[in-house]
């Protein structure tokens, strides 16, 4: 063996390592969980590594007299999806406008700065306000709230990923959709956005988990029918005691929309869609 | 089909001034071809004229039909970018029928002239493919069928073929230039490459800094380039530019002789040239001599850098002679083949 390819060998076994490292630190935790959710709450505490797997913690996650976790799944599907949606929606034309309207460079700079700034300030500072605004509109443990709240805490994240990802769409195709005679709203819909389209599902889907899983807003802008799913899993834990297994179980729930959203999506995550548009 | 006119157009970008009154009158089917360096505003001009961008002042017709602001689709042009710019997410039967659709034509319309169009263009084994698996070559046609598919009244070629090699660019001249006879549709070709305006166009519209320099027919701008950058820009090796004085009644003076020229006035001049204008003479006919610096042989052709009076002098010969650096060369520059221009103003006076 040459020594070149020896020396390849060695890159590609720790390139390797450090792939399987990322294995172990990303799906140990969840991993824990997983098998934590059919322990019973005694073997959890004790430690036991061999154990026979009980459902009863879905069981009573899931159809318990006392749980409210389908409730607070059905909340966490309506804020996300909506949120997302006009995040997604806001974020797009702000950030169309901000890149084809020919703004002075300052502008859009600032714009783009200010984007990733926002996200620097913790939210929690936020809820505080937000908690008192809405009370004082009557909309206090409302959804719409936590939907107004979303869209407001992931727009700047939106509009930054989506003025990249607009960014990347050469001016020309635009304009030979002008001068193929489609207008403003059919070039959008017809070119643009198709396009886009694996940069739309990924930030779609960043959009949503990041609404999935918010915390800190969703506690404070909202009540035990009104609470979302994150709420609704810090609420396991008691006054008396902290039901780890059930919170597993919940925990291990809550990831299924995330991972249906990039099971769907990746099938438009295709690299290079642009490939053979100029040049 | 249609007749373009162009009536002191203007366009400026805050204080910087990019085209300063331009005016064409282009016929129904001709093909113009736009000349120019990077920057001289020849792709602005197009723009303007696709309603991709606005005028500043001035006014666009076609047909007799001001479009002036009008946006593009409702101009009925079409255009080939520089780019291409296909829809990358289309195939090219689908990139070919984006405008036959937007125009609202029946399916079995759209579907006819798509297939005349394919196979006009040599694309119909390549219909359903999308432009990331064509050449350069085919997607050029596709651009060029997206364009043509909805016969639209005028053509607008931003310098379509600069992203081709060579050989495929000498090819795609004549094509283009075939097609548009064919189609008999008035065409606006912008370009840098003085080979393809020469060979395409019907008239060349020879832009510098924002303002035409001269609007003719090819042959006229090399024969009677209308100002010294004209002279300068079109021909290779370029033409020979040199300080005189036009003297009343003896002549030009200039590379320390007399051009004999039937002078009306007296004025300082600058005195031009063509290489291939020049021959080698003997020293009696000769109207200068001068220093070999250098040769360079293309085959067709013998090429010469001569040093007169101080300063460098292009020759371009259609026979062989052996020459070496350092030879003294006599020279002669045929009769009629003078080009006089003011050395002020840099306009033709003869």
């Amino acid at each position: 063996m040459s020594t070149q390819s020896k020396h390849a060998l060695s890159v590609d076994r720790t390139l390797l390592a450090f792939l399987f490292l990322a294995a172990v630190l990303t799906l140990g935790p969840f991993l824990w969980i997983a098998l934590a959710s059919f322990k019973t709450q005694i073997a959890l505490l004790m430690g036991t590594t061999k154990f026979t797997p009980v459902t009863m913690n879905y069981d009573e996650v899931l159809f318990g007299n006392t749980s409210l976790f389908a409730r607070n799944f059905l909340n966490s599907i309506i804020v996300a999806s909506i949120s997302t949606l006009a995040a997604m929606t806001i974020g797009f034309l702000a950030g169309y406008s901000l890149l084809r309207l020919r703004w002075p460079a300052w502008v859009v700079n600032l714009f783009l700065l200010w984007a990733v700034v926002f996200n620097l300030v913790p939210p929690v500072t936020l809820a505080g306000a937000w908690y008192e605004l809405f009370r004082g509109v009557g909309l206090n443990n409302d959804t719409v709230a936590l939907i107004l709240a979303h869209t407001t805490l992931h727009l700047p994240m939106s509009l930054w990923l989506l003025s990249s990802f607009l960014r990347e769409i050469p001016k020309e195709l635009e304009e030979a959709a002008f001068i193929d005679g489609a207008g403003f709203v059919k070039t959008l819909w017809r070119v643009v956005i198709p396009i886009m389209m694996p940069g739309l599902v990924s930030t779609g889907i960043l959009v949503f988990i990041f609404s999935w899983n918010e915390f800190p807003v969703a506690l404070a802008l909202t009540n035990n029918t009104s609470a979302t799913v994150p709420v609704g899993i810090a609420k396991f834990a008691q006054e008396n005691e902290i039901k780890y297994t059930q919170m597993a179980a919940a925990s291990v729930l809550s990831a299924i929309p995330a991972l249906l959203a990039l099971l769907f999506g990746q099938r438009f995550i295709v690299k290079g869609l642009t490939a053979g548009a100029v040049k | 089909m249609a007749k373009l006119t162009v009536e002191n157009l203007t366009k400026s970008f805050g204080a910087v001034k990019i085209l300063h009154g331009l005016n064409a009158d282009i016929a129904d089917g001709e093909f113009i071809a736009v000349l120019g360096e990077s920057g001289c505003g020849k792709s602005t001009f197009l723009r303007i004229i696709a309603g991709l961008e606005d005028a500043t002042s001035g006014a666009i017709t076609i047909d007799g039909k001001n479009v002036t602001e009008q946006g593009p689709r409702d101009r009925d042009i079409a255009m080939v970018f520089q780019s291409y710019a296909l829809y990358p997410h289309m195939t090219v039967k689908q990139n070919i029928d984006f405008p036959l659709e937007l125009m609202g034509l029946d399916k079995a319309e759209r579907e006819r002239r798509i297939a005349d169009t394919a196979e006009l263009l040599n694309l119909t084994p390549y219909l359903d493919r999308k432009p990331r698996d064509l050449s350069g070559g085919q997607r050029q046609r596709v651009a060029m069928g997206r364009a043509i598919v909805r016969e639209p009244k005028v053509f607008l070629f931003d310098e379509p073929l600069s992203n081709l090699d060579a050989k495929l660019r000498v090819q795609m001249r004549s094509e283009i230039r075939n097609l548009q006879q064919r189609l008999h549709v008035t065409a606006i070709y912008v370009t840098h490459d003085q080979v393809e305006a020469l060979t395409m166009a019907d008239r060349v519209m020879l832009m510098n800094g924002g303002r035409i320099e001269q609007f003719a027919p090819p042959l006229e701008l090399y024969d009677r380039p209308a100002s010294v950058f004209v002279a300068s820009f079109v021909g290779t090796p370029p033409m020979n530019l040199v300080d005189g004085q036009m003297k009343a009644g003896t002549g030009i003076a200039a590379l320390d002789t007399v051009f004999p020229y039937d002078a009306p006035t007296s004025q300082d001049v600058t005195l031009g040239f063509r290489p291939e204008h020049v021959r080698i003479a003997t020293a009696q006919d000769a109207h200068f001599s001068g220093k070999l610096l250098s040769t360079e042989n293309t085959g067709d052709r013998l090429n010469l850098v001569l040093l007169v009076a101080g300063q460098e002098v292009r020759v371009s010969l259609n026979e062989r002679h052996d020459l070496t650096p350092g030879d003294i060369v006599a020279c002669r520059v045929l009769d009629d083949h003078i080009h006089l221009f003011d050395r002020s103003t840099g306009a033709r006076i003869n």
